[in-house]
């Protein structure tokens, strides 16, 4: 699988950098980035993501509210979401999933095997 | 002064029951907590008191007087009670009344308010709930810029800047378990760790931990080895809970060990419990500080240098009191050292019940 289209949803500006950097590292050219889920809302189905990489903690929208969004329309459903986020507690990743998310990774989280983190989880989500 | 004067002034309330079950008295705190008359109810049942107070709405959850009379063990337990829609927190301190020749003649019930103490636990909860998320945001960027500079991603570096960015990324990762732990530790001391119970054969978990450790263990030749010389009884785990207990303990004792050394984990039953030792043959732990290794960050020798957080045994500890179980240390130095847990092994009727509570055929399970 290859990844070309990528979407981060996420507030910090320092962590937008990381992010952008690890992923261009392993040959994702086209990454945009929107910083809260009203913005993601907005470009969604302009920009078509393959993936999006979703913050949990943002201003305006929240990262659960605007995955629940996703997955209540036609257009949208089908874009896979991968919460990105420091909610790290149990409980917090199972409600992301409830969401009806494709998966979770947990901050800090380690900017070499970001992407095949996120190829891994979109693989087990075709195989499922 | 009257003895009812004095346990009527205190702030706590209290109740004796008889061994027939008929109230000796109530304090005043307690009346005003039941809502009820005090001459009222001397000589009365103290189950008719219970059910007056449970049966108005909101009344204590859990709330037990009858036949609670002659039990011998003193019993401290928390009960909730929604007073005028606060929730309250109570303990209620139960225990044997005794006559002067001492011996059982009713029994003592005590209840503090608690609901202050309760209130500062959530706080501190979820303070550091907040405080490590607050923490894992700045500690992201700073990993990962430094990941991304050292793969040579954004440039050469020379060799002084990447000894300096090592020692920035070792240190990062350090302050990650660091937040880690203490995430952990705070939610089993303030009650908030869900642990999914099954029906779990150790040996089984401990292979498991081992594969986690191999990777450490690599690094110094250390050999890791699982011994079970008798079949053993199943354990009511929390499984993941419990290769986080056997692998902590694991990776300490690699930490410690010479190299190419062994490190054996055995399993053993043990007189209605289950036994499990992680033995090394490391530096050993002087006598002097046997009894201060299960607190919070005390790493002795050079458990810092070694990238320990120490809060690995306190959390291991911890998690072992949840399941029932106990933990303790033997060591000689130079010798090694043996950490020693017990978990209750479940009985043969359980484990029967896990047989047939098994799917035998997964097409229809």
């Amino acid at each position: 699988m290859k990844l070309t289209k990528v979407m981060v949803v996420e507030d910090d500006p320092d962590i937008q950098t990381v992010v952008r950097l690890s992923l261009k590292m392993r040959g994702v050219a086209d990454v945009l980035v929107v910083e809260n889920g009203e913005e993601c809302l907005a470009q969604v189905t302009g920009y078509k993501p393959e993936v999006i990489l979703m913050d949990v903690m943002m201003p305006r929208l929240d990262g659960y509210e605007t995955c629940r969004r996703l997955k209540e329309n036609s257009a949208t459903r089908d874009i896979p979401v991968i919460f990105l986020t420091a909610k790290a507690q149990q409980y917090e990743i199972g409600r992301g999933l409830q969401m009806g998310a494709t998966g979770y990774l947990t901050k800090p989280f380690d900017p070499m095997t970001l992407h095949s983190q996120i190829i891994e989880l979109l693989e087990e989500k075709d195989i499922d | 002064m009257d003895h009812r004067h004095i346990l009527d002034s205190m702030g706590s309330a209290l109740l004796a029951v008889d061994a027939q079950g008929k109230i000796l008295f109530l304090n005043r705190a307690l009346a005003v907590l039941f809502g009820v008359e005090p001459r009222e109810w001397a000589g009365r049942p103290a189950s008719e008191l219970a059910r007056l107070v449970q049966s108005r709405s909101g009344g204590p959850a859990g709330l037990r007087l009858e036949g609670m009379e002659n039990v011998e063990e003193s019993i401290s337990r928390e009960i909730e009670w929604r007073d005028e829609k606060i929730l309250r927190h109570f303990r209620e301190d139960g225990a044997p009344l005794r006559d002067a020749s001492g011996h059982a003649a009713g029994r003592l019930f005590v209840y503090h308010d608690i609901s202050r103490e309760k209130a500062i636990d959530r706080m501190k909860s979820e303070f550091i709930a907040v405080a490590s998320h607050e923490l894992r945001t700045p500690m992201t960027s700073i990993k990962g810029s430094v990941d991304l500079i050292l793969s040579g991603f954004a440039g050469e570096t020379s060799p002084e800047m990447q000894e300096l960015l090592e020692i920035a990324q070792k240190s990062c990762d350090r302050l990650v378990r660091l937040v880690n732990d203490i995430l952990d530790l705070s939610k089993i001391e303030s009650g908030q760790l869900k642990l999914n119970v099954t029906h779990e054969d150790l040996t089984e978990i401990a292979v498991h931990a081992i594969c986690a450790a191999k990777p450490l263990a690599d690094q110094t030749e250390v050999r890791l080895r699982v011994e079970r010389p008798h079949p053993i009884p199943l354990v009511a785990v929390d499984k993941d809970r419990m290769e986080q207990v056997i692998t902590n303990l694991l990776s300490n004792a690699v930490k410690f060990s010479p190299p190419k050394k062994e490190v054996v984990v055995e399993i053993l039953p043990h007189d209605g419990w289950v036994q499990c030792s992680v033995i090394d043959q490391g530096c050993g732990i002087p006598e002097k500080d046997l009894h201060r290794i299960f607190g919070k960050f005390q790493q002795l020798g050079e458990g810092r240098r070694r990238g320990g957080t120490g809060l690995g045994l306190a959390i291991t500890q911890a998690l072992l009191e949840e399941h029932h179980g106990v933990i303790w240390v033997e060591s000689r130095v130079n010798e090694g050292s043996r950490f020693i847990f017990r978990l209750p092994a479940l009985g043969q009727a359980a484990a029967r019940q896990v047989e047939e509570e098994a799917p035998k055929d997964p097409q229809t399970a």
